[in-house]
């Protein structure tokens, strides 16, 4: 979620610097996921810094907001949060004669508000350099006036023309099967029964409740009176329709993770002083309230003991107190047992919008995080396991060793292909299949490692893999290898029976398996290989040459090698490699593969053909050397 | 000169596999595979990861076609929630498991995404006496990063949410002076612990899961995942 500094300093102006703060947020908070600068010749937002938060489900009822956010800041921070509450000025309300019902289970409280005689309009300038800032467009005042409550408080809000809600009644009710809706900004989708919509009492859906509004009841220039709208909607259903009507919009994001109902207050006393302020003539009636079982208060407790336990981390009475004082949360502590005991028992009341709050662990989490992370170090377990040899494993390190000690080399290769008989629904690729054997991808394998011969370090490319197939009636493992142009390929198990002695096959049913396995018992005496770095290949073609020469036969090859390599340049990647030699009368030929190939650019025959030439004239200055 | 060829090169997801294991049972840890083809149960609903929340949506899943409630797996913490069951009927507690499995997500690739990589998953549990705790946790994975990465490697925790865990850390790895997202761990949810049959009142313990293809990258300097899985013998660079 997008965050403007700026916005957030209106509630806590002591806030530290955005760069400071970025660090704060991703240690205590959530992750940051980047930090950037609105320059101030940029126009509208300029000056500020814009944070990209990733607000995860647990924090997702009470942290998808700017005041949210200021709140966790100010308690974490102690610092003091400005209440901007008094700063509303919205006029005394009328009566009403707005009718709202609810008649959907799914609705947990529907609020809602005739405003008359105001005038759309454009948004003042701070209103649209505040939504442009968090990548909002801005539209007319009033829907300005929705989108900032949602960004500001959390809660999303709506607004209806009056004209199209005859007799000034709205209900929540289930949509009915077939029933269609076009959607604001264009676009119909049909709903069912499992689907809620706000609707008047003649047939006309408004709204998909939670997600979007209708056409139907839209703003236009010449709107005078509407009906404001602030609800909550049980979580599941609102996502279950999204899901299947596939709507993405931040109301849904919000109502899909659980907000609490008691939210809708903010969201409708913020909404009223907005529209107050841009339309100083606007006439209020009462709020309507339909909140048929109001949010209960819980209380959650644990004990010191517990938190410690679970962070393995010594955390004081005093401590959480003091997080509970800076967060306004109501607590109780008993100290047990009562007189002089080693256990604090803290009952707190949980705030409203801390949904996510419930149980020990919970809290272990909020005090965790609160005190920082960095406050927990690390501590070897001191616990005497006894683990168990995993036969499957074992069986697949055999098998690896053994081809590796036959010269032959591992790979991995895809699982996703274009036929097969296990199919995924949907897919970000063409490849919907599994594979059903490992040949064809070892296949292709070896077709480019041959291409690459001469780039590798082998005479013979022998290539093997292990891996899943995936068959009608489940998932086997198979090892396949080459045999030249031929491949086999068989199951794990048949690999063993067939290439392990009667001796080694003894280890897959006794005890002696352990040998095989890597366990405390066998460490490994190999080195870690963490020095080691890895080179990247170019990814532009090569070219082999070949170049062979007579020499004195007390002449060693390593000496003409030498020569050929100071002369080869930059370009050669591979070789001098001596692939062939032989003798005759008191001279000896040795031949040599150079490999060439450049890491930004394809090479020309031209250039090699210079480099060869200059190679050969070096060699042809040796007195009785010669180039065949 | 024709020569035969002497030892293969092995794949380098395995030779750190083997290195990764070796650091696990160095500290007590049992190899555990399992299918990749996995329940809708394994790797979702017993992890606590219900059905029609927004949890579900922080992985992106490959859903198999006629057969609902059939995945394939978007990480092998279904593993180690096999384990952790079986363990309990065998009442095999204290106990510790280390899977490192293929696992898929349906997301488009680049350089740094793949469809099909690997996870390193583990999971801890004992008595509330053993109190295997975050501290433990901690302990655990700075040793297994200083096996992977070099001795003076530093991790750091930093708060997260996974369904599955509570406390919820994303765990961080020091390496050449910048601090790298490694995976996700905390302690294990009392909800998946009983799940597994167990009684969280009883048993606590942690579990973590980290990118296997990504210790690989950083480590050696790997600069594109896909080029695991091409099949390319250009990769197999270590022995």
């Amino acid at each position: 979620m997008l965050i403007s500094y700026n916005w957030l300093k209106w509630y806590i102006p002591d806030v530290p610097s955005a760069e400071k703060l970025a660090d704060i947020i991703t240690y205590h908070v959530a992750e940051v996921e980047s930090v950037t600068p609105l320059l101030v010749e940029e126009g509208a937002g300029g000056g500020d810094f814009i944070f990209d938060i990733k607000i995860l489900p647990n924090r997702a009822h009470d942290l998808l907001s700017h005041q949210g956010i200021a709140r966790e800041l100010a308690s974490l921070l102690n610092i003091s949060y400005i209440d901007p509450t008094p700063k509303y000025k919205i006029p005394e309300s009328k009566p009403t004669k707005l009718v709202k019902t609810i008649e959907s289970p799914n609705c947990r409280r529907y609020m809602g508000r005739v405003v008359r005689n105001i005038k759309i309009g454009p948004s003042p300038e701070w209103v649209v350099k505040h939504l442009e800032s968090i990548g909002q467009r801005s539209i007319n005042n009033i829907v300005d006036a929705t989108n900032l409550t949602m960004f500001n408080c959390g809660q999303p809000a709506h607004v209806f023309d009056l004209k199209k809600v005859k007799d000034l009644k709205l209900k929540v009710r289930n949509a009915k099967a077939g029933e269609k809706i076009t959607l604001l900004g264009g676009g119909e989708k049909i709903m069912n029964e499992t689907m809620m919509v706000i609707a008047d009492d003649f047939g006309n859906s408004l709204d998909i409740a939670g997600i979007k509004g209708g056409q139907y009841a839209e703003l236009n220039k010449d709107t005078t009176d509407i009906i404001l709208e602030c609800a909550n909607f049980d979580p599941t259903s609102v996502r279950k329709t999204a899901q299947a009507l596939n709507i993405f919009t931040d109301a849904r994001k919000r109502f899909e993770n659980d907000l609490s109902p008691t939210m809708a207050e903010y969201g409708m006393r913020e909404l009223s002083a907005l529209i107050a302020e841009m339309c100083p003539e606007a006439i209020f009636e009462d709020v309507v309230d339909i909140y048929p079982k109001k949010q209960e208060e819980r209380e959650l407790s644990f004990s010191t003991e517990k938190i410690s336990k679970i962070l393995g981390l010594v955390v004081s009475a005093k401590e959480i107190e003091d997080i509970f004082k800076r967060y306004n949360i109501e607590y109780n502590l008993e100290v047990l047992p009562p007189l002089g005991g080693k256990t604090s028992k803290f009952t707190i009341t949980v705030p409203a919008m801390r949904l996510d709050l419930v149980m020990e662990e919970d809290m272990a989490e909020e005090i965790g995080r609160i005190l920082g992370y960095d406050r927990v170090k690390p501590i070897m377990p001191k616990i005497d396991f006894k683990p168990k040899v995993n036969e499957t494993y074992a069986k697949i390190a055999f098998a690896r060793n053994k081809l590796l000690d036959e010269g032959y080399s591992e790979v991995m290769t895809y699982v996703f292909q274009d036929k097969g008989e296990v199919e995924v629904m949907q897919s970000a690729s063409d490849k919907k299949f599994l594979r059903t054997n490992l040949t064809d991808g070892l296949k292709e394998s070896l077709k480019l490692n041959k291409l690459n011969a001469l780039l590798l370090d082998f005479n013979e490319i022998k290539i093997f893999e292990i891996g899943t197939v995936f068959k009608k009636n489940g998932e086997e493992m198979h090892v396949v290898y080459n045999e030249k142009e031929k491949i086999i390929e068989t199951s794990l198990d048949d690999f063993l029976s067939k290439n392990s002695s009667s001796e080694e096959h003894g280890y897959f049913s006794a005890e002696k398996f352990l040998v095989l396995a890597p366990t405390r018992s066998q460490v490994s005496s190999k080195e870690n290989s963490y020095s080691e770095k890895f080179q990247m290949w170019s990814l532009y073609p090569f070219i082999a040459r070949d170049i062979a020469v007579w020499v004195p036969a007390s002449v060693e090859s390593s000496k003409v090698q030498k020569i050929i390599k100071e002369n080869a340049g930059e370009l050669l990647i591979k070789g001098p490699d001596l692939f062939d030699e032989f003798k005759k009368d008191s001279q000896i030929s040795y031949a040599f593969r150079l490999v060439f190939q450049s890491y930004n650019r394809t090479l020309t025959d031209t250039e090699i053909n210079e480099i060869m030439a200059k190679i050969s004239n070096k060699i042809k200055g040796n007195e009785a050397w010669q180039v065949r | 000169m024709s020569k035969e060829n002497k030892q293969g090169k092995i794949h380098p997801l395995s030779l750190l596999a083997q290195e990764a294991y070796q650091a696990f049972a160095d500290m007590g840890f049992e190899i555990a595979l399992g299918p990749e083809l996995e329940s809708e149960w394994y790797n979702f609903d017993v992890l606590n990861v219900a059905k029609d929340h927004p949890a579900r949506d922080m992985q992106d899943t490959f859903w198999i076609k006629g057969k609902p409630g059939s995945v394939l797996r978007t990480h092998c913490t279904s593993v180690s929630a096999r384990e952790i069951e079986k363990a309990g009927r065998e009442g095999r507690i204290p106990s510790a498991f280390i899977s490192l499995g293929k696992i898929f997500r349906n997301e488009a690739t680049d350089a740094t995404h793949e469809m099909q990589f690997f996870h390193i998953d583990g999971c801890m549990i004992g008595s509330i006496e053993d109190g295997i705790s975050l501290a433990n946790l901690k302990g655990v994975l700075t040793k297994f990063f200083q096996k992977m990465l070099g001795e003076n490697t530093d991790i750091e925790f930093r708060p997260s949410f996974f369904p599955f865990t509570e406390p919820s850390i994303e765990v961080f790895a020091k390496f050449q002076g910048k601090w790298l997202e490694m995976g996700g761990s905390g302690v294990i949810h009392p909800g998946v612990l009983r799940s597994c049959g167990l009684d969280p009142k009883k048993v606590q313990g942690f579990a973590f899961g980290l990118g296997f293809d990504r210790i690989a990258m950083v480590k050696w300097g790997i600069p594109d995942v896909r080029l695991f899985y091409q099949g390319d013998l250009r990769l197999n660079q270590f022995n």
